[in-house]
């Protein structure tokens, strides 16, 4: 199976103990190193406001991880860890890798054509703004 | 894809200024983009009537273009919009970007139609995607719950 890359967010409750966090946090390393995963990005964004109560609370404290493995099964496994886990009140797991395939195909094809683009004002298509007010003149005269 | 939508822009703007007939030369320069360039003027237009009223007269596009200010009945100049991911050359619109995100939504989470925003047809499936993604993660409001704090004091308000 391909590798693939996921981003893993969850919330906690904003006033959870710092050593419960670091229980969350390692079980997910557990979890990752068990199942053959690699965390290639930890951050902690903080308390951020929620945009909508989630268990009754306005706040809470985001905590981010991108994760690549090549077995999905270690996505549902960290999903079930985080469920069961009280301090956690909301978590999402996304599949990063095919929208980061489909930015570099397109990020090539711009500098493709930004490649091409210098040689062709010489060759067939000149660059519209200037090119088509003189043609417009000998016409006219 | 910036440029030659500047450059989209440009030509209809210039192309009867610098003669009526002018449009046929425009059309040329633009190739493909003068069905760009066309989609923003009827775009406007579909803009027009529930808005300001008095659009449906004119056609918009190149052809409409030097007409509205010779019948002088033109008193507003609509500004045409330019999908805003494709000036800043963005492949990717990150769902946890709530600062980008939350430009294109209504107060209340609703999703911005693309003829408010101008942005491109592509990029609004992103946004649309993008969007979902943050609002499951507490990011971005669902329609409804407006700014946290507020709606449930109204909900309750309204209530009594």
């Amino acid at each position: 199976m391909e590798e693939r890359l996921y981003d893993l967010i969850f919330i906690a409750r904003p006033a959870t103990p710092e050593d419960e966090i670091k229980k969350v946090i390692s079980s997910i390393e557990h979890a990752c190193t068990e199942k053959g995963g690699k965390i290639e990005k930890a951050e902690h964004w903080g308390t951020r406001k929620l945009a909508y109560r989630v268990a009754k609370h306005r706040e809470g404290m985001y905590y981010y991880h991108q994760i690549r493995t090549t077995h999905g099964e270690l996505i549902t496994e960290l999903e079930r860890r985080l469920h069961v886990q009280d301090s956690v009140i909301k978590y999402l797991t996304i599949r990063l890798d095919e929208d980061l395939k489909r930015q570099k195909k397109l990020g090539d094809k711009r500098e493709k054509r930004a490649a091409r683009r210098p040689r062709r004002p010489a060759a067939a298509a000149p660059a519209p703004t200037p090119a088509p007010a003189p043609e417009q003149h000998a016409s006219a005269s | 894809m910036a440029e030659e939508q500047k450059q989209g822009q440009a030509a209809p703007a210039e192309a009867p200024r610098a003669e009526g007939g002018g449009a046929s030369g425009g059309g040329q320069g633009q190739g493909g983009h003068s069905g760009q360039g066309g989609h923003g003027g009827p775009g406007g237009g579909h803009g027009g009537p529930r808005r300001e009223g008095g659009g449906p007269r004119r056609e918009g596009g190149p052809g409409g273009g030097p007409g509205g200010p010779r019948r002088g009945k033109r008193q507003y100049f609509r500004k045409k919009k330019v999908c805003k991911f494709c000036v800043e050359k963005m492949d990717l619109i990150d769902y946890k970007r709530a600062d980008i995100l939350s430009q294109f939504v209504q107060e209340r989470g609703k999703i911005l139609p693309r003829r408010m925003t101008g942005v491109c047809a592509r990029h609004q499936r992103w946004l649309g995607v993008a969007i979902k993604r943050a609002r499951n993660i507490a990011l971005l409001p669902f329609a409804g719950s407006a700014a946290g704090s507020t709606a449930p004091k109204a909900v309750e308000a309204h209530k009594s």
